[in-house]
């Protein structure tokens, strides 16, 4: 199986406080990994490490070794923007830009110089209709994005990160803050984008863990306690503790 | 029982007390809030007087002369106040237009751009910029940028009146607003969702590319209150500007290297006696320069709004 | 293998650098200029001497033929000391140019030190260093003007034996006058401003009805004051608030009551917003704490919560002084650009800051002088201003 990132003893440290600690896990190519754990345990660290956007915290210390596509992330002459375009990622609440709904899908192609309309147009409506926002916005593009409902918005902020044509969308518990039916019709965005990219995905929800990923990585206090195919993690837990979490015992 | 007697007793006079003391209070209130109506009435009638038949013996002023008029002169009594709108309008667009891509930079660099010590260091350094008197910026337009004008209307081959001239007022107005358009753009700048320049930056958009697609437009209705405030103060700014100015009697002028006059300098500037016409159509100007400051800033607002339409 | 973004980025970082480097340079030149042009004139002398400067016009007619005088141990090269009158003169220009003679010591026992009157019989007048020689007419009708230079002033002093007439000036363009007009402005206006201010925080804040039509109409007459330029509130001075002074005192022109009268009313939205800020600082517990112990409200708020407002009020004040030590367009209608040497309230004198003007808006500017006084305001403001920055932390943590 082909692995997109491969993880070696990643640790991490806010200042004197450990957040990670010995980290070792491979991220299979077009499935999703779920992240779960209690509240603090290092699954949105674990995932803004993967294209470095904990480079943005000034006390955050990194040590070990992360390859994307077999390159190395942290290696000086490792250009991060380049990850960041390649590595999409969608946060927990939807913050879709102060500008319209076309300029919000335009604005990473645009970032990287892309001026021409027509190729602008065409990548914001693929990126709309696989987000399965097309329909519902095909008439107010120049509105201001800050109208939509909040499924809607982040539905945006997923078309906004497959405008540029990533292979892997990071995912932080994006359907934390919507209501039940936007968050299945997320789910199913999810799945759908299965397909095309590696999505991993960090969520505080047992059951759409165990209902969209493939992969299953438990987490507690910084450790990665236990990684495995997500049928084998919810039927039959190898270590007591992610048997404790999973069954709701704590956390 | 007795107890209850008297915390009743005690609870009226208590209210009662209140009362007074709500009073009492409310009294400096209306004072402080009467002044604004206090200079409305008095400026009016004291600014009216000029156009009104005989009231300097046989001197009066035209009101449509005096509107239209483009030129200025205490003697004799040649009293036009159009060039002088204009070219105050022209010194502070032309100031505005200096002022706020400089302020809107120094505020990017100050909110985002570098480390916390240095930050505060600059942060000092623009709220003493702002502190320093209107008198002293004057003292220092005349002693340093009148020879700065100087030197650069040689480049052109150009003359200056000893270096005051349009431009030099316009680098004063510059420098005076530049640190109030700074501090709000600060503060607009601050306020903006730290999410959102994240999302841009996971977006593969570059730190800058960030700051001026995401930061700045997010922050642009706060940067917009700096702008008016600015430029509420450049037209009002009186006394640094009448010493560099040079006062011409006639214009409109767009020379930027002749002398001009703006409404606060043809209300500072030779003032000799305190009663009389030439004292009095100093009132008039001052309306026209209350009138010109409430209809910019309205259309500012309104301008504001509009732009402020996506957040 | 880093992208041309990259590199645009670092540019356009390093650009904007530079351009906040502006501020620092703008800020650095005005003390740069100001410094080197007003400390060497900046002295004691000036902050305590008269503006106007006087002649004094006396004579000495007993016959001086001994030189006994011994000249002082601090005399300097440039000095020359008349061992005949014990007397020491010195060349210097004025600050418009001119060649002057100084008097640079007068003996305790010279006979110069106190002499007659030429203008009053009874009175007598003391020649003293500091003072300007003009005219010296010696009994054999030889004259002696500035323009001899020190040098022949001595050596005439040391050969004539008694002097008909002799003219000297103090050196004027002092300060005194301005500073103690701006120290009688700052405690003025803060007398007016601070009870109206504060109370005035106080009702908006405490007791004013929420959402009454009347209230809201207040407050925004009152915000209205912040965005009048200065010298429409000048306007106001000289039609509002001189006449009413006139009428009070018997004042005929602008003064010192009236021009605190207009600064008061300038600082007023500072103090009423400042204090208002603090007051919403201060948690609603505190109130309600108070008044279950059974306090009215008036008792709360004064005891309470004007205590807890008092950093609030004092940074105001802060604020507010430099607003006034700085203020000049008001100033020039509230009161007017006649430097004074006696300061009497209801009369004209400038504060520095139109003392400045004064000094500037002649035929002549005189750089020297506005920039010695432009130190004065600018420490004052900075100490002010980091005063204020030291007691907001204070609050804050
Ligand atoms: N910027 C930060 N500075 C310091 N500590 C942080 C920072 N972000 C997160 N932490 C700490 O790191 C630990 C892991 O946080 P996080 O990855 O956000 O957990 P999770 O997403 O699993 O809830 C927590 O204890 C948190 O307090
Ligand atoms: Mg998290």
């Amino acid at each position: 199986m082909e692995k997109v990132f491969t993880i070696k003893k990643l640790n991490l440290k806010y200042g004197e406080k450990t957040a990670l600690l010995d980290i070792n896990m491979d991220i299979p190519k077009n499935e999703i990994t779920a992240l779960i754990g209690p509240s603090g345990c290092g699954k949105s660290t674990l995932l803004r490490t993967l294209n470095r956007m904990n480079d943005l915290i000034e006390n955050c210390h990194v040590k070990g070794d992360i390859k994307y596509e077999g390159n190395d992330i942290f290696s000086k002459d490792f250009d991060v923007i380049d990850l960041r375009t390649n590595v999409g990622m969608v946060f927990q609440k939807p913050n879709p830009f102060p500008m319209s709904i076309f300029d919000n899908v335009a604005y990473g192609p645009r970032c990287q110089g892309v001026k021409d309309k027509k190729i602008l147009q065409e990548t914001v409506i693929q990126a709309l209709k696989n987000a399965a926002l097309y329909d519902e916005v095909r008439d107010r593009l120049k509105e201001s994005a800050k109208e939509l409902s909040g499924g809607q918005q982040q539905r945006l902020c997923i078309a906004r990160a497959i405008a540029m044509r990533p292979d892997v969308i990071l995912m932080d518990e994006p359907t934390s803050a919507l209501d039940p039916i936007a968050t299945a019709k997320i789910e199913d965005l999810i799945l759908e984008l299965k397909q095309k990219y590696t999505i991993v995905i960090v969520t505080h929800n047992m059951q759409q863990a165990a209902r969209i990923s493939d992969n299953t990585a438990f987490l507690l206090m910084g450790e990665l306690i236990e990684y495995d195919k997500t049928d084998k993690i919810f039927s039959n837990p190898a270590k007591a503790k992610t048997e404790e979490y999973i069954t709701g015992r704590f956390g | 029982m007795g107890l209850t007697v008297t915390t009743k007793k005690i609870k009226q006079r208590n209210k009662i007390v209140d009362k007074i003391t709500q009073i009492a209070l409310l009294m400096p209130t209306i004072l402080a809030a009467s002044f604004v109506l206090l200079i409305i009435i008095f400026i009016s009638e004291r600014g009216v007087a000029p156009f009104l038949e005989s009231q300097y013996g046989d001197l009066s002023v035209d009101l449509i002369r005096f509107l239209l008029g483009n030129e200025w002169y205490i003697s004799p009594n040649v009293y036009g106040v159009f060039f002088i709108i204009i070219n105050t309008l022209y010194v502070v667009f032309l100031s505005a237009v200096i002022a706020i891509p400089i302020s809107i930079l120094t505020a990017l660099f100050i909110a985002k751009m570098t480390s916390k010590t240095i930050s505060n260091f600059f942060q000092i350094v623009i709220e003493l910029l702002a502190a320093i008197p209107s008198i002293v910026f004057g003292v220092f337009g005349l002693g340093v940028i009148t020879n700065v004008v100087k030197k650069i209307a040689a480049l052109f081959q150009m003359q200056t009146a000893g270096g005051i001239s349009t431009l030099t007022t316009i680098f004063v107005l510059a420098i005076m607003i530049m640190p109030t358009i700074t501090l709000l753009s600060i503060t607009a700048i601050k306020a903006v969702r730290k999410d959102l320049e994240q999302n841009s930056l996971a977006l593969g958009a570059t730190k800058m590319q960030t700051l001026f697609k995401i930061t700045l437009v997010d922050a642009k209705s706060g940067i917009f209150a700096g702008i008016i405030l600015g430029v509420g103060r450049s037209l009002g700014e009186a006394t640094a500007v009448s010493m560099v100015a040079g006062n011409a009697g006639t214009g409109p002028n767009f020379n930027l290297f002749g002398t001009t006059r703006t409404l606060t300098s043809t209300m500072l500037l030779g003032i000799k006696e305190t009663t009389g016409l030439d004292y009095d159509i100093r009132f008039s100007v001052g309306i026209i320069l209350v009138v010109l400051i409430i209809v910019i800033n309205l259309l500012l607002n309104f301008a504001k709004k509009k732009i402020g339409r996506f957040s | 293998m880093k992208s041309k973004r990259y590199v645009k980025d670092k540019l356009t970082q390093l650009l904007i650098s530079l351009v906040s480097l502006v501020g620092l340079i703008i800020l650095v030149a005005v003390f740069f200029y100001v410094f080197s042009n007003g400390s060497s004139l900046l002295s004691w002398n000036l902050i305590t001497g008269d503006y106007n400067s006087n002649v004094f016009n006396g004579y000495y007619s007993t016959e001086i033929t001994t030189n006994d005088f011994a000249a002082p141990s601090s005399l300097s090269d440039e000095e020359y000391f008349s061992t005949r009158w014990g007397i020491s003169f010195m060349d210097d220009e004025d600050t418009e140019g001119h060649h002057i003679i100084m008097i640079t010591y007068v003996d305790i026992d010279s006979p110069l030190a106190n002499i007659p009157d030429k203008n009053d019989e009874t009175a007598t007048i003391s020649i003293s260093s500091g003072q300007k020689l003009m005219t010296v007419r010696f009994s054999d009708n030889t004259m002696l003007l500035p323009s001899n230079g020190a040098e022949k002033a001595n050596q005439l002093f040391d050969t004539k034996t008694s002097i008909a007439d002799i003219m000297v000036s103090t050196s004027g363009k002092g300060i005194r006058g301005s500073l103690i007009t701006t120290l009688y402005l700052v405690i003025m206006t803060l007398v007016i401003a601070l009870p109206i201010g504060v109370f005035t925080a106080i009702y908006l804040h405490e007791f004013a009805p929420k959402k009454n039509k009347f209230v809201n109409v207040l407050r925004r007459l009152i915000e209205m004051l912040t965005g009048v330029p200065s010298i429409i509130f000048g306007l106001l001075g000289a039609a509002v608030f001189i006449p009413i002074v006139s009428s009070l005192t018997g004042a005929d022109t602008g003064n010192l009551i009236s021009g605190s009268l207009t600064l008061a009313v300038i600082i007023l939205p500072v103090i009423i917003s400042s204090t208002e800020e603090t007051l919403k600082t201060i948690p609603d517990e505190y109130r309600q704490a108070s008044l279950a112990l059974g306090a009215n409200r008036n008792q709360t708020t004064f005891k309470i919560i004007l205590k807890s407002a008092i950093p609030g009020i004092l940074s105001a004040v802060l604020l507010s002084v430099g607003r006034i030590i700085g203020e000049s367009a008001a100033l020039i209608y509230a009161i007017g650009t006649s430097i004074k040497d006696e300061i009497i309230i209801t009369e004209r004198s400038t504060s520095l800051a139109v003392h400045i003007w004064s000094v500037m808006s002649g035929e002549v500017p005189n750089f020297e002088l506005a920039c010695a006084i432009s130190i004065i305001i600018l420490i004052v403001v900075l100490v002010l201003n980091l005063s204020v920055k030291f007691i907001v932390r204070k609050i804050a943590y």
